[in-house]
Parts: structure tokens; C-alpha cells; sequence
């Protein structure tokens, strides 16, 4: 009995103490006073670095990025850039806001999928392998698109996307095969647009590989390859034999020597000079994607492993690649043999042909030669197309002399709509903008073009297919106008320089909202910029994390040393 | 026929003595009494002889572009003189590739890669597959379960599939595609022969063989062996059409024969964007493929018929 009495007691002290133990627990917190939020005090970020600190061969332009008040932001550059404005307007430099830059971070995967900007359409949904849907943006500050849907689709055969053209299941593809170009203006129900040759397409060597270490067999390759014929017989109308590596209607793109002419007795002594009186075995890697500056690239590829066994006794085994392999593999230099690419204009100035190719940070054609860089550099700061020829005469002729690649063709390429389609065009940068065109009435725009985009953050791309499906959504500060290469204001008013063309003063558009419905200010533009320039910062993640945009033509801060 | 007539004149004892020629007489008889075979054989020799003679058959190199050579078109259409083509132009039957080739000479070589891809790639499935059959229906117990699971894991894939799973690990190629498909058809010939073995070891002769003390390899080889490969001789033939095929399509998928190859897989798949704008292009390449894998067909099926005794005994 005492054994229970015990207990109990034992049992009644466990009740008490847990009784104080509940009232010693603190209170919950009271509800939060409503206080009236304070005025709106706008605390500007800024990107500073020392102009000395960048690499050497780097483009080295910023010096600082600073929000001065909510909407406006001055950039200062390291020295002048007249080709600023051009550059800013290119959409890899597309606005994200701050916030969700911070919170993708750590998230590469919903960054490269889910962009966030501040475009006339919204991504809806993409799903891999078929199709991306985007739906227009109700808050969109511009004019609104003319369709509400928007949905893009790929097929890598020109058949196959006329064919979809004709049925009437898509309203627009992008590059109909040469052969089709007739077929589709002789349907009444399509029409066919043709894209100016704003374009190169080269056959690449990488210098750090043998046997094309050896200048005299690159040449030899230069003037062994017929590119006349090449031309003749692949491309459609509207295309010529390239002469540069840039195209001639672009100011200073035509400085210097032409090409050389065909001549494979010439070339067959200059490859027994090099030691290969023989030839050699190598590969010729290419990516099966139609771009407009080569229309068919299988067939192209053939083509030049045939007149390289014939003119030269090269025997090279034919090796396609997946489109973002041979990408990386190409751009980092990693591929031993020819390689087959080019490059379409993001805005038209000569610096994007030959600063982004032939810069003394790319390795794509092996080791940078300083033959062709240095008068580079010097050449883009000067704003005169005149006062700057000479060192373009200096740097095409040192391409000439050199040979990183033989520049082989300016490809005409084309659009084509169904009749009823309005504002339809073909932009020569490639950046064909939905949003100003009217199919027909209907509200879903479908639109084909040659390859499923790589990824959807194009800060971090250099693939044309997935740098137009980013400009539906995304805009930069600049832009260029509907169909055109002039630039237009986009998120900014005015972007204003001061006398030497160092500092930009951007006044930016008020009253934009980003697609998750946060305010636009010049806050978003510093953390983008410090996004895509500094390669310390948290920010900066990407899809192949080569930044090469942001690295080539403004020039990466806090860049590791290789 | 008259050697028939002429046996049946024969006094039946002397046919009972020339019993064993007779059953192969017996074979050839019924052979080419069915006529689809006939049709397959023909079809088969003529493509061998194109194969064979394909240098002087064919009017110009197969990987020749034609560019700066003579006056024609790329993708043009079939020019025939016969047909009203002008004879100044140059002939081309089958018309003009893609890189200004001659389509003719490109399918008429392509004869010779279809029928050495079919040959080797059977033959060395039938070798190993055959071998591994026998192994496991004459051995039995766990190495036959070993071996045939091994068989089981490897039809449980879908042949093509299997095929370019082996083609993406070692590299697109002609000869990487062969070996791919014939490991693919490895198992079929094994499964045959092991059942043909595992029937033929309960033979008389076998038991009369074992009684006589001699050594396994030696009636596995010398006895069994010899007496169960028709059935495999069979299968081959029909699996010569599916070799063929299986090459065509991964070279069509630009993971077999690689160009400039007259392959007839590669030729569809390098211009199937021109179905419609120049269609000669895809047909004849086609046609090609589907003359031959009819011919090992019939020839396959006929052979079937007449090697197989059941069938032979309700017939007669």
C-alpha cells in the first residue's frame, strides 16, 4: 500500500513541476504592430574593379557599374568603346531582376529553365524534345503581342519544317532548304523572306594540334580548298564566296587583302614544303544542325572531304557531332582535325566578327596569334570607321597570312510564313521578334526553326536557336529595331556618353515589371551585370559557366587564373 | 527434270542402295519446284553478279563528283536516252546525288557492302552462336543454363536497339556496325542449334558412337554436329535479309557505313530531306534494299520448305 501511496506522490510532483515548466515557457509574441513602411530609401549596388587587374588580352571594359539613384546607372569603362551602345542592345546582356538571381543561384537548374525577364511573353511550359509554349505577359510595358500563345518547335530537316509550313500546322519555319525556295513562293498560300548574309561559315583548324601546328599546311589548306564551288553548287541565292572573314557590308569588314584564290598546284607544293608531300589522316567534325550560313551541312561536309582527297591527298573521316558538344569541344579548342562553323551577326559592327574569333582569350583555333589581336584592340576603340581601317587592313591581312581558319562563305538563308502572317520578316541578326507579327487572326503563333533550344539562360549561350527562343522573353537595355540592326531603347530611355566615349549615363524605363511581378530598377541591371562579369561573385552560375559573351566582348572580372 | 524420269525407271532395289544422294536430289528437286525460291535465287544471282562486276557495270566512280567533269545538275532527275532524255546530255539512269555523284554507280557498288554486311555478320553469328548451342545442348546441366541465360539477357533486348547501344559505345563505322549486329544475332543461332543438338543426341548413331568408347569432342563434331545444321542453314538465309536491314537502318541513322560510302542505309539517310523535291534520290536506294531482302526472303523460305523433312513427308 505505502509502495502506491508513493506513487502517487511521485506521480503528483512530476504534474506540478511540468505545470512550471509550461508557465516558465516565454509567450507567444504579440502580433507585430502595423508601422507605416519607411520611405522608399534606395540603396544603389555598384561593381567596381581595378582596370590594371584585368588578365592580359582580356577586353577589359568596366571599371565600375553603379546604380547612382533607383533609375540610373552609370557605367564607366576602362577606355572608349563606340561600339558600346551596339553591344548593350545584344540580348546575351538581357535584364534579370536581383532577386531571383539571388535565389537561382544555388538552383542552376531552374535558371537555365524557368527564365525570369521582363519580355512581351512568359515561358508556359517546355517540354524536352517537343515544344516550348509561352504565353503573353499581361503587365508587359510595350505593346502588347498580337497572339496570346506563342509556341516554338524544332526539326533539324528543312523537309520535314516545310512540309509543317505547307499542312498549315506551323505559321513560320526558319531556313527552308535551297531546293524548297521555289516551292514556297510558288504556293500562294505561303510567302518567303529572304535573310541578308550577315554571316561566316569557316573550316577551323586548332593550331596546338599537328599537323596543324605548321603555318605553311594551313595554308595549304587555304588555297586548296575550290570555296567558289562550295558556294556554287550548296548555297542559294544571295550568297557569295566569303573574301573576309567578315561580311563587306559591314564598315572595315572588307579592310585588307582578299582571299586567296584557288590553286592546288600551289597547295600541293606548299604541303610537301610543310613535309606531307603525301597528305595526312584527319577528321572533319561538324554539328548536323542547319544554320544560315550553311544550308546543308552534311552535304557541305562531303563535299570538302572530297576536294581535300583530290587537291590534296588529305584523307578526313567525317565525324557529326551532338549540336552542344561539338559547341564546348569546338569553342575550348578541344578538337583535333577541321571543324565546320560559323557565325551569324549579334550586332553589326566588326568587332563581332573578328574580336569574338580572333581575341587573344579564345582558343578555339588553338594558340591566339598577336599578329591579329593587337591591332584588334587597338582598331575597337577608335569610333571612326576611317581612322580605324588601318588596323583592320593589319589585322585581315594578318588572318590572310596566318590562316586559323579558311573563311569559306556569307550563306544567304530565308524565312518563311503562311501568307496570312503580318509583320513577318527575316531579321539579318537572326533575332526574328513574334511579338510584332499577326497570324492571321489566330491567337497561337507556332513557330519552327532548326534545333531544340540548348537552355533558356542566354547569358550563358552562344547558340543562335536558344539565343532566339531567350529574346521572346528577355530584353536588354538597348535593342535593335523589329527586323533591323539599328539600336532602339528597350529597358533604358537614353543611354548617354560622355565626350570620349568612356562613360555611359543609362536613364532607365519607369513602371517595368519583371514576369514574377517584382518592380524593374537599377539595382536588377548591377546584378546582372555582376552576374555575367564577376566570376567571384555567388551569382555567377551558368550553363557551361564559359560566359563567353560577357567574356569576349566586356571581358570577365576576377577571372581565375588557368 | 529428265534425271527424275529417269530414276523412276530404275529398278527399285538399285534406288533403295542410292538412298543417301537421293535425299539431297530430293532437296535440289524440291527447291526449285517452288517457284518463289527460283524467283529469290535468280534475283540473288543477279545481284551477286552485280556485286561482282560492279567495275565494269558501273559508269563512273562511286565517290566521283562529277562537278567540272561533265555538264550536270545537282539532284538532277534521271536522264535516259532511251526515253527521250537529249542525247547531248550525259546519261544518268538512276539520276544525280546530292554532291553531284552518280546515283547508278553509287547503288550499284552499294551491292557489294549489302552482301558482304550480309555474309559476315551471319556467318559470324552463326559461328559463335552456333558453337555456344552446341556447347550447351550437348554439355547440358549448368553450362547449358549458364550459356543460354546469357542468350535469354540478350533477346530480351530489342535487336536494333542492342545494335546501336554496341555502335554508340565503340564508335560509328562499318565494321563496328557488323560486329554490332552480328552479336546481336548471336543468340537465334544458338537457340537453333542447341535444339537441333539436344534432338540429334538421342540418335541411334550417337548412342552406337558413345557404346564404341568414342571421345565427346568427337561425336559432338563428327557425329551431331554435321547432322544438325539445316536448320541453321535456314535461319541464316532468312537472317542474312534481317542482317542487311538492321545495317541499313544504322547506317541510315548515320551510325554505320560512313561517307563517302556507297552504302544504300546511308544514301537514304544522307538525302531524306529530299523526299519530295528530288525523290529518285531515296527510291532507288530503297528499291534496292527491298529487291534484296526479298530475295533472301524467298530464297530463305524455299530453302525452309525443302530442307525440312516434315514438311517433305506431307508433301509427298
Amino acid at each position: 500500500m505505502s509502495q502506491l501511496r508513493s506513487r502517487i506522490f511521485l506521480l503528483g510532483i512530476l504534474v506540478v513541476l511540468a505545470v512550471i515548466l509550461g508557465a516558465c515557457t516565454p509567450a507567444p509574441p504579440p502580433p507585430p504592430v502595423p508601422t507605416t513602411p519607411p520611405p522608399p530609401t534606395f540603396e544603389g549596388l555598384s561593381l567596381t574593379t581595378d582596370c590594371a587587374a584585368y588578365p592580359e588580352g582580356s577586353a577589359a571594359t568596366f571599371q565600375s557599374i553603379e546604380a547612382v539613384d533607383q533609375f540610373t546607372v552609370v557605367f564607366t569603362l576602362c577606355r572608349s568603346d563606340p561600339a558600346f551602345l551596339s553591344k548593350m542592345a545584344f540580348s546575351v546582356f538581357s535584364i534579370y531582376p536581383q532577386e531571383w538571381l539571388e535565389a537561382t543561384a544555388a538552383n542552376p537548374a531552374e535558371r537555365l529553365e524557368s527564365p525570369v525577364g521582363t519580355g512581351p511573353y512568359t515561358l508556359d511550359a517546355w517540354n524536352r524534345g517537343e515544344s516550348i509554349t509561352f504565353t503573353s505577359f499581361a503587365d508587359y510595358w510595350g505593346t502588347p503581342p498580337n497572339a496570346d500563345t506563342l509556341i516554338f518547335r524544332w526539326s533539324t530537316e528543312s523537309a520535314a519544317r516545310v512540309l509543317e509550313l505547307q499542312a498549315g500546322t506551323v505559321d513560320g519555319i526558319d531556313n527552308p532548304g535551297p531546293d524548297d525556295f521555289a516551292v514556297i513562293e510558288g504556293d500562294p498560300n505561303l510567302q518567303l523572306i529572304e535573310r541578308p548574309a550577315l554571316n561566316v561559315f569557316y573550316l577551323a583548324m586548332t593550331n596546338t594540334f599537328p599537323p596543324f601546328d605548321n603555318v605553311l599546311v594551313r595554308q595549304a589548306v587555304a588555297l586548296g580548298i575550290d570555296r567558289q564551288r562550295i558556294v556554287d553548287i550548296f548555297y542559294p541565292r544571295g550568297s557569295e564566296a566569303a573574301s573576309h572573314f567578315t561580311p563587306c557590308s559591314i564598315a572595315n569588314g572588307c579592310a585588307g587583302d582578299s582571299w586567296y584564290d584557288f590553286d592546288p598546284e600551289a597547295a600541293r607544293a606548299l604541303l610537301a614544303e610543310a613535309g606531307f608531300p603525301d597528305g595526312f589522316a584527319t577528321s572533319i567534325f561538324y554539328r548536323d544542325v542547319v544554320r544560315g550560313y550553311l544550308p546543308e551541312v552534311a552535304r557541305v561536309a562531303e563535299e570538302i572531304q572530297a576536294q581535300l582527297l583530290a587537291n590534296l591527298n588529305i584523307d578526313a573521316e567525317i565525324v557529326p557531332m551532338e549540336s552542344g558538344a561539338f559547341i564546348a569541344e569546338s569553342t575550348a579548342g578541344n578538337l583535333n582535325g577541321f571543324y565546320m562553323l560559323g557565325w551569324g551577326a549579334d550586332y553589326p559592327h566588326v568587332t563581332n566578327f573578328l574580336d569574338f574569333h580572333f581575341g587573344a582569350a579564345n582558343p578555339q583555333f588553338g594558340t591566339p596569334h598577336p599578329e591579329i589581336f593587337e591591332a584588334l584592340v587597338q582598331g575597337a576603340q577608335i569610333a571612326d570607321p576611317a581612322e580605324a581601317e588601318p588596323f583592320y587592313v593589319q589585322a585581315n591581312n594578318a588572318i590572310r597570312e596566318l590562316v586559323p581558319m579558311v573563311p569559306v562563305a556569307h550563306g544567304g538563308s530565308a524565312t518563311a510564313f503562311r501568307a496570312d502572317v503580318t509583320g513577318a520578316h527575316a531579321a539579318p541578326l537572326s533575332n526574328e521578334y513574334f511579338a510584332a507579327m499577326d497570324p492571321g487572326g489566330r491567337d497561337t503563333f507556332v513557330w519552327m526553326q532548326n534545333a531544340e533550344p540548348i537552355s533558356l539562360f542566354c547569358a550563358d549561350e552562344t547558340d543562335g536557336e536558344s539565343l532566339r527562343a531567350c529574346e521572346q522573353m528577355m530584353e536588354p537595355l538597348y535593342t535593335y529595331e523589329v527586323g533591323g540592326v539599328e539600336n532602339v531603347p528597350a529597358l533604358a530611355t537614353s543611354c548617354d556618353p560622355n565626350e570620349d566615349l568612356s562613360v555611359w549615363t543609362c536613364t532607365l524605363r519607369q513602371g517595368v515589371k519583371f514576369h514574377d511581378g517584382s518592380d524593374f530598377d537599377a539595382n536588377d541591371v548591377v546584378a546582372t551585370f555582376t552576374m555575367g562579369l564577376d566570376a567571384a561573385s555567388a551569382l555567377h552560375v551558368g550553363n557551361t559557366n564559359a560566359w563567353e559573351y560577357y567574356d569576349y566582348l566586356w571581358g570577365l572580372i576576377n577571372k581565375p587564373a588557368e | 527434270m529428265s534425271a527424275v524420269r529417269t530414276q523412276e525407271a530404275l529398278p527399285a532395289t538399285w534406288v533403295e542402295e542410292r538412298a543417301p544422294r537421293s535425299t539431297r536430289r530430293q532437296f535440289v528437286e524440291g527447291l526449285f519446284r517452288k517457284r518463289s525460291a527460283v524467283v529469290g535465287m535468280v534475283m540473288l544471282g543477279s545481284l551477286i553478279f552485280l556485286a561482282i562486276f560492279a567495275d565494269v557495270i558501273a559508269p563512273y566512280d562511286p565517290i566521283q563528283v562529277l562537278i567540272g567533269i561533265e555538264e550536270v545538275a545537282r539532284r538532277a532527275p534521271p536522264c535516259i536516252h532511251l526515253l527521250g532524255c537529249p542525247a547531248d546530255q550525259p546519261q544518268h539512269i538512276f539520276g544525280i546525288d546530292g554532291n553531284v555523284r552518280d546515283l547508278f554507280s553509287r547503288v550499284v557498288y552499294g551491292s557489294r557492302f549489302s552482301l558482304f554486311i550480309g555474309f559476315s555478320t551471319v556467318g559470324f553469328a552463326i559461328i559463335i552462336g552456333g558453337l555456344l548451342g552446341a556447347v550447351a545442348g550437348f554439355a547440358g546441366g549448368r553450362s547449358d543454363n549458364l550459356i543460354m541465360r546469357v542468350m535469354d539477357v540478350l533477346l530480351a533486348f530489342p535487336a536494333l536497339l542492342l545494335a546501336i547501344a554496341i555502335v554508340a559505345v565503340l564508335g560509328p563505322g562499318l565494321i563496328n556496325a557488323l560486329l554490332a549486329i552480328g552479336i546481336v544475332s548471336i543468340p537465334v543461332y544458338a537457340r537453333v542449334m542447341r535444339a537441333s543438338v539436344l534432338s540429334a543426341k538421342e540418335m541411334d548413331y550417337v548412342q552406337a558412337a558413345t557404346a564404341v568408347g568414342a571421345s565427346p569432342t568427337r561425336i559432338l563434331f563428327v557425329h551431331i554436329l554435321p547432322n544438325s545444321v539445316t536448320p541453321i542453314i535456314v535461319q541464316g538465309t532468312l537472317g542474312i535479309a534481317t542482317a542487311i536491314l538492321e545495317a541499313a537502318a544504322l547506317s541510315f541513322l548515320g551510325l554505320g557505313a560512313q561517307p563517302p560510302t556507297p552504302e544504300w542505309g546511308s544514301m537514304l539517310g544522307t538525302e531524306r530531306n529530299q523526299v519530295f523535291t528530288a525523290p529518285h534520290l531515296v527510291f532507288f536506294p530503297g528499291l534496292a534494299i527491298m529487291l534484296t531482302v526479298l530475295a533472301f526472303n524467298l530464297l530463305g523460305d524455299g530453302l525452309r520448305d525443302a530442307l525440312d523433312p516434315r514438311l517433305r513427308i506431307v508433301r509427298t
